[in-house]
Order: C-alpha cells, then structure tokens, then sequence
C-alpha cells in the first residue's frame, strides 16, 4: 500500500492509495468521519436573550460554528478524570456580552483560552436591533461526529475507484461515438486515435463501453483509490488523516486482545 | 467611539442569519457571507462572485443563491409572542 499525495493544503487534501482493498479504505472514511473527534459548543447557558431569535436555535447555531482544536489539550468527556462532570480538562467556556445595536460575530466571543477560538472570527451569529441584548456562556467540549454533525472536522470525506481504461487499437474504428458519450471527457482523439486523457476523471458509469459497436473498450477497477478530505477548519487535514489511522489500528488492536483471550 | 466604529464597520444588513453551514455538505459558507454580498452591491454576477470566493460546489452555491431574508417579518410580529 502506498499514499501519494496530488495537491494538499491546510483545508483540502487529494491522495491516491494505491494496492488497497475497498473495505479498509472505507473504513479508514468512517474513521475520519465518525471517530476523529474535535471540539464544538455543546451547552450554551443564557442569562440574558432579547434578540429576535429563540435561545435554542442561537444554541444551534453557535454549535455549528468551527473552533480550532488541539486534541493534547483536552480530554473526552468520558475519559476525563472528572468522570463527564465537566472541568479544565474537558471542557472551555466562551463568553459575550452585546448590546445592540449591531451584528455578533463569532469573533466577538472571548475564549477562556486564546488559542482555541474560532476558526473564522466572521461568521454572523445574530443581529441585535435597538435595545436588544444578550448575555451568553457557552461552553464546548471535544465529541465525535458519531454523536453529532458539528463534532465532524472534515465536510467532504469521500473516496472514487480509479479505473484502468484500456482501448484494443485492433477492434477500434475510430468512430468518437465513445468521445461523445463520456459525461466527464475521459476520452479524446488524437493522432486519429482514441486515447485517454484523464483516468483520474472516470466516474465508472460505463456509457463508453455501452456504445461502443467494436467492444474495444474496457473500463476495470484496480486496487486504487483517489481520495478527497476537506477539513472544516478545526483540524488540519493531515492531522485527520493520522488520527483517523490511529483510531482504526486502535480498534484492531483491541479486537485482537479480545480474541487472544 | 468604539461603539460608533463598529457601527460603521459592521452595518446591520436586514438579513436574518444566514446559514453558518452548507445543509448538504457540512462545509462552512458564513464566513464568505459579508463579502459575496459586498461584491453583488458592487454589481458582480453571482457566478464571479461565487468563483472569487472559491466556492465550488453547487450544494454550497445554491446556499448564497437562494438565501432570503426573514428579519422584517418576523420583527413585526415582536412583541406578540415574546
């Protein structure tokens, strides 16, 4: 098994896996998705809310706002030596206090600690009119994708087969029926011949091979994988990646102390 | 002054929240809010102005689209339930 990575940043991530099986790659999918945990608002407490919103969709919506994570720092809820009652070690606390008039931000909330706060500081929260205030703590904590969306750090997280695509120059008549059939212009001519441009492209949706009069085509899987990771913001993509891995080797090992019982 | 300030910077805008995230994928689009609407005003098209901001896909582009603004109508019935 081999990783190449095509183009990476901070935010997205492009890798091909090549000599992998479809089942680990999955589950290394899920992984990311479901178990990588990062942390979110989970409980806002109100002391104060005369905005034109109700105070559990404001909840909702401050949840949803991305908060850079450092998974050394914190602990799980349930892991935590407080037993999940809430303490330092697991949870963090962001304040406001605004008078209106004007438009919260989630810049505005000042956090216990300056290094986890908000991904970006220009997300409208809400807008105050004349004469509406509100005074909020909210408090956020580390959780899993599988407990809820917000806890997810990457958005898109999805994996495609690559083709081979292969064209016997015996059979084929050059007729292009094939160039104009493809959806995602995998196949071009040249030189009076089809080649293929892209493989990376194919979705597999075998319109070519299907109009294809001579059976010059094929279009088969390999052991190749082209991966998208796109992190929301609160991880960066590579840390996502090995924690994903961490957690399934994790997993593994746990399954073979059980079986080794 | 520093409350004047932000007046100026931040204008309230008659819009009520747009949403933080793409409902299909999850991604975050609020943060690209405040700028898209300056560049429709400056007279862009919603196709430029989506391209600049790097927003690819059309889950999240139909966000910006078709986002409507609910602040007016339910600030006249304030008062009467809360």
């Amino acid at each position: 098994m081999r990783i190449d990575f095509l183009d990476e940043n901070e935010l997205k991530a492009r890798f091909i896996i090549s000599d992998a099986n479809i089942a680990l790659i999955n589950s290394l999918r899920r992984a990311m998705k479901n178990l990588v945990p990062s942390i979110a608002v989970d409980y806002v407490d109100f002391y104060l809310n005369t905005s034109y919103l109700y105070d559990e969709n404001l909840a909702h919506r401050i949840g949803l706002i991305p908060i850079k994570t450092d998974l050394d720092k914190f602990n799980m809820p349930d892991k935590c030596v407080c037993e999940g009652e809430g303490c330092p070690n697991c949870q963090i606390s962001f304040r406001l206090n605004i008078e209106g008039r004007r438009t919260v931000y989630s810049g505005d909330f000042t956090s216990d600690d300056p290094e986890i706060a908000p991904v970006y500081d220009n997300i409208p929260v809400i807008e105050l009119y004349e004469g509406q205030q509100l005074m909020i703590e909210a408090v956020a904590r580390l959780g899993t994708g599988k407990e809820h969306a917000k806890f997810q750090p990457v958005s898109v997280c999805g994996y495609r087969i690559v083709p081979e695509i292969t064209i016997d120059a015996g059979r084929c008549t050059n007729c292009g029926d094939c160039i104009d059939s493809c959806a995602r212009n995998v196949l071009e001519e040249q030189n009076e011949k089809v080649i293929v441009r892209d493989n990376m492209e194919c979705t597999m949706c075998m319109e070519c091979v299907k109009i294809c009069h001579d059976r010059a085509i094929s279009v088969e899987e390999t052991g190749d994988f082209l991966f998208t990771v796109e992190s929301v913001g609160t991880l960066p993509v590579r840390t996502i990646i090995k924690k994903g891995l961490e957690i399934l080797k994790e997993k593994a090992e746990e399954m073979n102390s059980i079986l080794e019982l | 002054m520093v409350e004047e300030q932000e007046k100026e910077d931040r204008p309230l805008t008659g819009d009520l929240m747009f949403p933080v995230r793409c409902f299909t994928c999850g991604s975050v689009i609020a943060q690209h809010w405040d700028e898209y609407k300056k560049k429709i005003k400056s007279g862009k098209s919603e196709r430029d102005a989506l391209d600049e901001l790097g927003i690819e896909r059309y889950c999240c582009r139909r966000m910006f689209l078709t986002h409507k603004s609910i602040i007016e109508e339910l600030a006249r019935f304030h008062g009467a339930v809360g």
